[in-house]
């Protein structure tokens, strides 16, 4: 699905951002992307939504050529991915319902299947009822799930998340890993880049650092995160300390996310053709604890 | 493309203008300031050639030929005067035509004594010319033949009104293009304040796959309707001060009136015209900031 063979990039002013990557990601893998900042991560997702254009190497994206796509073809290799924002780029003028309907209109989709794929994503992601409120309105948790509705109403085959829990609290981000995890059983590849240690180790899955623009460690660690159980206490981790959703979130975000799987998107349904565990690539195995080492978070930097 | 689409870019148009109104604003004053300048440009050039294409339907010159010159002579001098290059027609008039043109003036008896030997006339020529702009030059080949005396002189008001259409001509087209270059500017700087303005839409708008095309409608859209809304006011403001523009200048120079254009003459032209105009500079200042932008700044969607 996503191939990198020794790729680079060099910027104009002789930046290099990514040194000589090579890495496979399949369908259906959840990855985290981690590293500290400047270490080439936003780099590595701008190659794969191909705002940037690699300097070297080969890379393709869902079958696309990205060294030789036509500038014209673009438009329609990002229609196959959704991608999350840190700071959720909601339009305050518009409300929930015009928010996510936005990414289908903006495609050009008839008004028919946009009220029928809103209403159904907004459900998925548990803001049911919400959809004539203002973003402002909403707390960040809210907000970031309407960012999500977003990303998902395409249908994309890939979701990126650009630090998705970084503007938000940490029980919040709980919540919003529980759905991207959730969208990920339904078939969905999810790459998520994160400074967030604790999440990873809570939700584990293939973790690829990068540091200095080279590709430091590629691990899979197992996860802690048990999907029948609701809450971050009863995750598997007894040390977590993060406490349940604030009350400003109208609905259970955490009961939505764990029916994720079950809500068909649209009309059509757009699941995995399994649902199971993905054909993930060959990553090297890895405990919990070398994840921690590898993240090399330093507290207060939660950039 | 569904109609769903086309009807959510319409509107996303007129939110850009309602949005950034004041540039708006801006944008249709000062086209409607160029066009209105450019109309009325080229409604007086219109008008001078209309006079000038009605002064050459009359006879443009008098030759006056010598009294003692024989009515033979006066006869041959016809040929010679249509060999003159600038000469499109000639006609001839008796020394007699000549003064039947004054019998009622002169009163019956005067005008029996004057018949035969008295005849203080002489023969002449009324000639039309084929270019009123090379006057002098023609009324000097004719002043060159022999038998001539002289030659009524129009050239004030041939000279006056050629020079009149050149230089509305002229420095018209210099003030319409430097309108039309600061109309541009001004417009290619809403659309790209508007693009601006918008710019984490449209950055969104990228990050789902919109094409480029699609992000451009709107604000396509808008410049059209901003040229257009102008085009169509200026058109109002020359329509309505036509009528009495022109009734003022006729009273002035009174043949203003029998030669130029009415009001219900320009009007479609002037409306089609300008409403045109004002698409096409709208069109032109939308393009050129859109291109930039979406080649540039506007590409960015992660941007950090």
């Amino acid at each position: 699905m996503i191939h990198l063979e020794n790729v680079s990039k060099v910027y104009p002013n002789g930046t290099e951002a990514l040194k000589n990557i090579t890495l496979d990601i399949s369908k259906g893998e959840f990855v985290f992307i981690v590293g500290p900042s400047g270490a080439g991560k936003s780099t590595f997702l701008k190659l794969l939504i191909r705002e940037e254009k690699a300097s070297f190497g080969k890379i393709s994206v869902n079958g696309r050529d990205l060294m030789t796509i036509r500038k014209g073809r673009i438009p329609y290799l990002r229609r196959t991915m959704g991608i999350v924002f840190q700071d959720f780029r909601l339009i305050d003028k518009m409300n929930v319902f015009d928010n996510v309907a936005f990414a289908m209109r903006a495609i050009g989709e008839p008004e028919k299947a946009v009220r029928k794929r809103v209403a159904a994503v907004l459900k998925i992601v548990g803001l049911e009822g919400t959809e004539n409120r203002r973003p402002r309105e909403l707390s960040g948790g809210e907000q970031q799930r309407v960012s999500l509705a977003r990303a998902l109403v395409n249908k994309p085959e890939i979701l990126i998340a650009d630090e998705p829990t970084g503007n938000i609290d940490p029980e919040l981000s709980f919540e919003i890993m529980k759905m991207l995890v959730a969208i990920n059983r339904r078939g969905t590849t999810v790459i998520v880049v994160t400074h967030e240690h604790e999440l990873v180790r809570t939700f584990g899955g293939r973790v690829i650092r990068i540091a200095e623009g080279e590709l430091d460690s590629d691990h899979f660690i197992a996860t802690r995160y048990n999907p029948e159980k609701s809450s971050p206490e009863q995750a598997g981790d007894e040390d977590q300390t993060t406490e349940p959703s604030p009350s400003s979130d109208d609905t259970d975000p955490s009961s939505e996310a764990a029916n994720i799987a079950d809500i068909d998107l649209s009309e059509e349904s757009t699941a995995g053709s399994d649902g199971g565990q993905p054909e993930a690539a060959e990553p090297n195995e890895a405990t919990a604890e070398d994840i921690d080492e590898d993240i090399e978070i330093k507290d207060g930097d939660g950039q | 493309m569904s109609f769903s689409s086309i009807l959510y870019l319409f509107k996303e148009g007129f939110r850009n203008i309602y949005n950034n109104r004041m540039m708006s604003l801006a944008s249709v004053v000062v086209l409607i300031s160029c066009l209105i300048i450019t109309g009325s440009a080229a409604l007086i050039s219109v008008n001078v050639n209309s006079i000038i294409a009605s002064l050459g339907d009359d006879d443009q010159i008098t030759v006056y030929l010598k009294p003692e010159l024989s009515d033979l002579n006066s006869i041959k001098l016809g040929p010679e005067l249509s060999a003159i290059k600038n000469v499109e027609s000639y006609k001839y008039r008796s020394r007699d035509d000549v003064l039947k043109d004054y019998k009622k003036a002169l009163g019956d008896d005067i005008y029996e004594a004057m018949q035969g030997k008295g005849n203080p006339f002489g023969n002449e020529y009324k000639l039309k010319l084929r270019d009123l702009s090379e006057y002098d030059e023609t009324v000097a080949a004719i002043q060159r033949l022999d038998g001539v005396d002289t030659v009524s002189d129009r050239s004030d008001v041939a000279g006056k009104l050629t020079k009149l259409n050149y230089f509305v001509t002229v420095v018209g087209l210099w003030v319409v293009l430097v309108l039309a270059v600061v109309t541009l500017f001004i417009i290619s700087n809403t659309i790209k304040i508007t693009m601006y303005s918008r710019r984490f839409e449209i950055s969104i708008m990228k990050s789902v796959g919109a094409t480029n095309t699609f992000i451009r409608i709107p604000f396509i859209i808008e410049a059209t309707v901003i040229g257009l809304v102008s085009g169509i006011i200026a058109s109002a403001v020359i329509i309505s001060l036509y009528e009495p523009v022109r009734s003022a200048a006729a009273g002035v120079i009174g043949m203003i009136n029998s030669s130029t254009l009415s009001a219900e003459q320009i009007w479609l032209p002037t409306l089609l015209t300008m409403s045109l105009i004002g698409i096409a500079i709208g069109l032109l200042g939308g393009i050129i900031s859109m291109i930039r932008y979406l080649n540039k700044e506007g590409g960015a969607i992660l941007g950090k």
